[in-house]
């Protein structure tokens, strides 16, 4: 048992009754550092065992302040000093507002040196080659067995004489633990393979990168406005054959609510029939075109004398003459459009319905200075 | 508490004495029988079933956030004045959701309520999956989540910072601190148990990831004195950021000037509201998998009934609140005010109003009587009603208080769309799935925990750390 080096002798407890009072026996003894596996927490063992106070709680204080300096600092710097934006009428160095923040980082800083100070640190884990965890008790340790160990603490270190005090001191069950392998394992063999392997990796990685990307094309998430075809300005059309992106309008377009104008000559449209109704509300649009359009010349009688005649010398038909009312709607309706001796065309102003809607119009306006008795008889409502 | 009734000159009488923790012979090998082995079984076809469920609905939850990704935030039926919907709803509800896991591992861990032991790592799990959740939400909200890093304060080539008096980046701070404290206490407590599968597991592939996952854990004595004071540590930490994640969540609210939000009663109202609709959701969770999973004799009547008292607690917390909010739109005699408090009871949204007040004032009531708090069919109708109550009270808040503020002309009804509901369809397929997954690979109770209470665990003399 002793030929070969033992890094400890382990005893397997049945209750934590049974571990407690073991290990002052075994502390006594002075065969070797005494150290306890448990499945579980086991009350006053720190004190039975001697160990020292955890030093957790003073490493996260520290780093709890430091959490809070460091968050206070950096919203200091950035909000009063490199990018101070004034909000809500405060001074940009007022602190109140940085206390959330600063809480949630003294919170942050301190736990993760509670979790990893305790696992990296204080415990040194991860750390997969204790001879502890090759035990054969290990099974029972981790599910309802208490162990205590006899760790060498040197050469002379006794591996008999340790599990002879542990069947002493009640453990049911004995197990010794070899030394670890402290061979060196750097051998030169050892590294080529590693370096071998870490290249053949980096190949394979390399490779495959650069087939996805070759094959995958990097893809937007998302189209932007700004990405929508569309001609920039001093580029040639590829689209258009003469390279312009703005193309003239097909021959014989029509916009909407512009229908064809009355073309040809005046006598050619004597036979167009106005196609409105005669309708209180077309009298109204007609009204509204001829006040707009036609009274500063023809007058609001429609008799020539309008406010602009004195003014230019220009001689207006009167529509109220005979040869006037005896023309056809259609007439009337080609001088509005096409304009007549020193009358401009409307077509560009006025839309169809406009047009014809004031060629009513002009025609009440020579009934009624033309009237007779039979237009004074009431008609039904 | 002691409960060893020698050390006292006169026995504690019977009432007085904590009531056992666990139902039958419990003993710390049948304890990793019956937690431990669980994962290794094959599941059942009805967890299969259920999967494919939460499956499919995290399915069109997916669907509908890449609709969103691709046609434009015009999916959903957000627009002004309630620029803050379904999302901000959704994200309160969750992140709430998630409190009652630190409350139960951190808060009455320091209190020493020993029954907590059993339900820990499940509230626990349920934290982590909820604020994962939670932080979709703001995440799609912001419209260009691939750009979502630069709610981060750091060096960029833009030469600009964030703003440290905006409360929406205290939350971005909060947040990512409750999900990573969350996931640091619970990995911790998960090491032990995973050392214990680790060792009992005959499949080579399990035995690999135990043992990588497992740290190397091998009990030693001077291990767990560490151990012990850095769980204590966290739970000190944890139970600081139980009441401030909620009450951060509510500045986003309470310093804004918007009628209806800008009050002083919001951060403990939020943080009991969190409560009371995170507890309903581990009582809806844990009365499955006490009977689906045979946990009875662990998770026993008696932690229900406690959870129940604390959900009919937080239930009289919020009908305060809710008075509150009343008195103070009365007291303050504020127009503005007044109108968003009558529009919550008689406003177009009345009825959303009246369902947060009757699930989570009037249907908890059930709870003061003992055969309610002792039946599956009262709890799960109290605890469906809270879960319904409370998403219904964010949404009283946000959209109520939104709709109509100051400028009448810009008054409008907020309907929200079907993408709207499919998302939030999703997060609760998402939420399940990974319950349903955590169930089935992870020791579901702490078992490290349990078998340090039960009886004849500690030693019998000199122990008094209690």
């Amino acid at each position: 048992m002793s030929d070969k080096k033992a890094y400890a002798v382990l005893g397997l407890f049945e209750t934590p009754d049974a571990l407690m009072h073991a290990i002052p026996k075994l502390r006594a003894a002075k065969l070797g550092t005494v150290e306890a596996y448990t499945p579980y927490p086991i009350h006053g063992i720190d004190e039975a065992l001697g160990l020292r106070r955890s030093p957790l709680g003073g490493m996260v204080l520290v780093m709890g302040v430091l959490g809070a300096l460091t968050a206070f600092g950096f919203q200091y710097w950035i909000s009063a000093i490199d990018y101070p934006i004034i909000t809500g009428g405060k001074s940009a160095a007022s602190w109140e507002a940085f206390i959330p923040i600063m809480f949630e980082v003294t919170v942050l800083f301190a736990t993760f040196t509670a979790g990893l100070g305790m696992l990296l640190l204080l415990n040194r884990l991860p750390f997969f080659g204790h001879p502890v965890l090759s035990a054969k008790a290990m099974k029972g340790i981790t599910r309802d067995r208490y162990a205590l160990a006899l760790e060498a603490e040197s050469e002379a270190f006794d591996s008999a004489a340790a599990a002879q005090a542990l069947e002493a001191a009640g453990a049911v069950d004995i197990e010794v633990l070899p030394a670890p392998d402290r061979s060196p394992f750097l051998t030169s063999d050892y590294i080529l393979r590693t370096l071998g392997g870490i290249f053949v990796a980096c190949l394979v990685a390399g490779l495959g990168i650069f087939s996805l990307i070759k094959w995958f094309p990097l893809l937007a998430p998302m189209k932007y406005m700004q990405d929508q075809p569309r001609l920039n300005a001093q580029k040639a059309s590829t689209f258009f054959k003469d390279g312009h992106g703005m193309q003239p309008p097909v021959p014989g377009t029509v916009a909407r609510g512009y229908l064809p104008t009355a073309t040809g000559t005046q006598d050619a449209s004597a036979n167009l029939v106005n196609p409105l109704p005669r309708t209180k509300d077309v009298f109204a649009q007609g009204r509204k075109v001829y006040t707009n359009r036609c009274e500063v010349c023809h007058g609001a009688l429609a008799n020539g004398a309008g406010s602009l005649t004195a003014a230019y010398g220009a001689k207006p038909a009167n529509l109220q003459a005979q040869q006037f009312r005896d023309y056809p709607d259609g007439k009337i309706y080609w001088a509005v459009v096409n304009g007549k001796n020193a009358m401009p065309a409307h077509a560009a102003y006025l839309t169809e319905p406009q047009r014809w809607a004031v060629v009513h119009y002009v025609r009440a306006l020579q009934r009624a200075q033309n009237a007779t008795d039979e237009d004074l008889k009431v008609v039904a409502p | 508490m002691r409960t060893d009734a020698s050390v006292h000159a006169v026995p504690i009488p019977e009432g007085l004495l904590e009531p056992a923790l666990t139902v039958g012979k419990v003993t710390p090998g049948s304890l990793d029988d019956q937690v431990l082995a669980f994962p290794e079984t094959k599941p059942p076809k009805q967890w299969y079933l259920a999967l494919a469920v939460t499956l499919t609905a995290l399915g069109i939850g997916l669907a509908c956030i890449g609709y969103t990704f691709t046609t434009g935030i015009g999916a959903w039926g957000n627009s002004s004045p309630v620029f803050w919907a379904f999302d901000i709803i959704n994200f309160v509800f969750w992140v709430g959701i998630g409190h009652a896991g630190t409350l139960i591992s951190a808060i009455l861990f320091l209190f020493r309520k020993r029954w907590r032991n059993a339900i820990a790592r499940f509230a626990e799990a349920m934290t982590i999956f909820a604020v994962m959740c939670a932080v979709i939400f703001p995440l799609i909200h912001v419209g260009r989540p691939w750009l979502a890093y630069w709610l981060f304060p750091y060096p960029n080539e833009r030469a600009l910072w964030t703003n440290f008096r905006s409360p929406l980046l205290w939350d971005v701070f909060a947040v990512n601190t409750y999900f990573s404290v969350s996931l640091m206490f619970w990995y911790l407590g998960l090491i032990p148990d995973i050392a214990s599968m680790r060792d009992r597991t005959t499949s080579k592939l399990r035995k690999t990831i135990y043992t990588v996952l497992a740290l190397g854990w091998r009990g030693a004595a001077s291990h767990w004195q560490h151990y012990e004071k850095a769980y204590l540590l966290l739970a000190g930490l944890a139970t600081g950021l139980v009441l401030s994640v909620h009450s951060v969540v509510s500045f986003d609210f309470a310093t804004s000037v918007v009628p209806g939000w800008h009050m002083t009663i919001f951060p403990p109202y939020f943080v009991a509201g969190a409560i009371f609709a995170g507890f309903s959701m581990v009582v809806i969770v844990l009365v499955v998998v006490r009977e689906t999973m045979q946990l009875k004799n662990l998770i026993t009547m008696r932690h229900l009934d406690v959870m129940n008292k604390v959900i009919l607690a937080m239930s009289c917390i919020m009908g305060y609140s809710y008075m509150m909010e009343g008195f103070t739109a009365w007291y303050s005699m504020n127009e503005y005010l007044h109108h968003g408090f009558m529009n919550i009871i008689t406003g177009t949204y009345g009825w959303a109003g009246w369902i947060t007040i009757s699930c989570n004032i009037f249907i908890p009531q059930l709870l003061w009587f003992k055969k309610c708090r002792s039946s599956y069919f009262w709890m799960i109708l109290v605890a469906i009603g809270v879960t319904i109550g409370m998403w219904f009270e964010r949404f009283v808040i946000i959209v109520i208080s939104l709709h109509q503020d100051y400028l009448p002309s810009a008054w409008r009804i907020y309907k929200p769309t079907m993408v709207d509901f499919g998302i939030l369809l999703g997060t609760f397929g998402l939420f399940f799935t990974l319950v349903l997954i955590f169930a089935r690979v992870l020791p579901v109770i702490a078992t490290t925990e349990v078998k340090a209470i039960l009886p004849d665990a500690q030693p019998s003399h000199g122990g008094s750390h209690e």
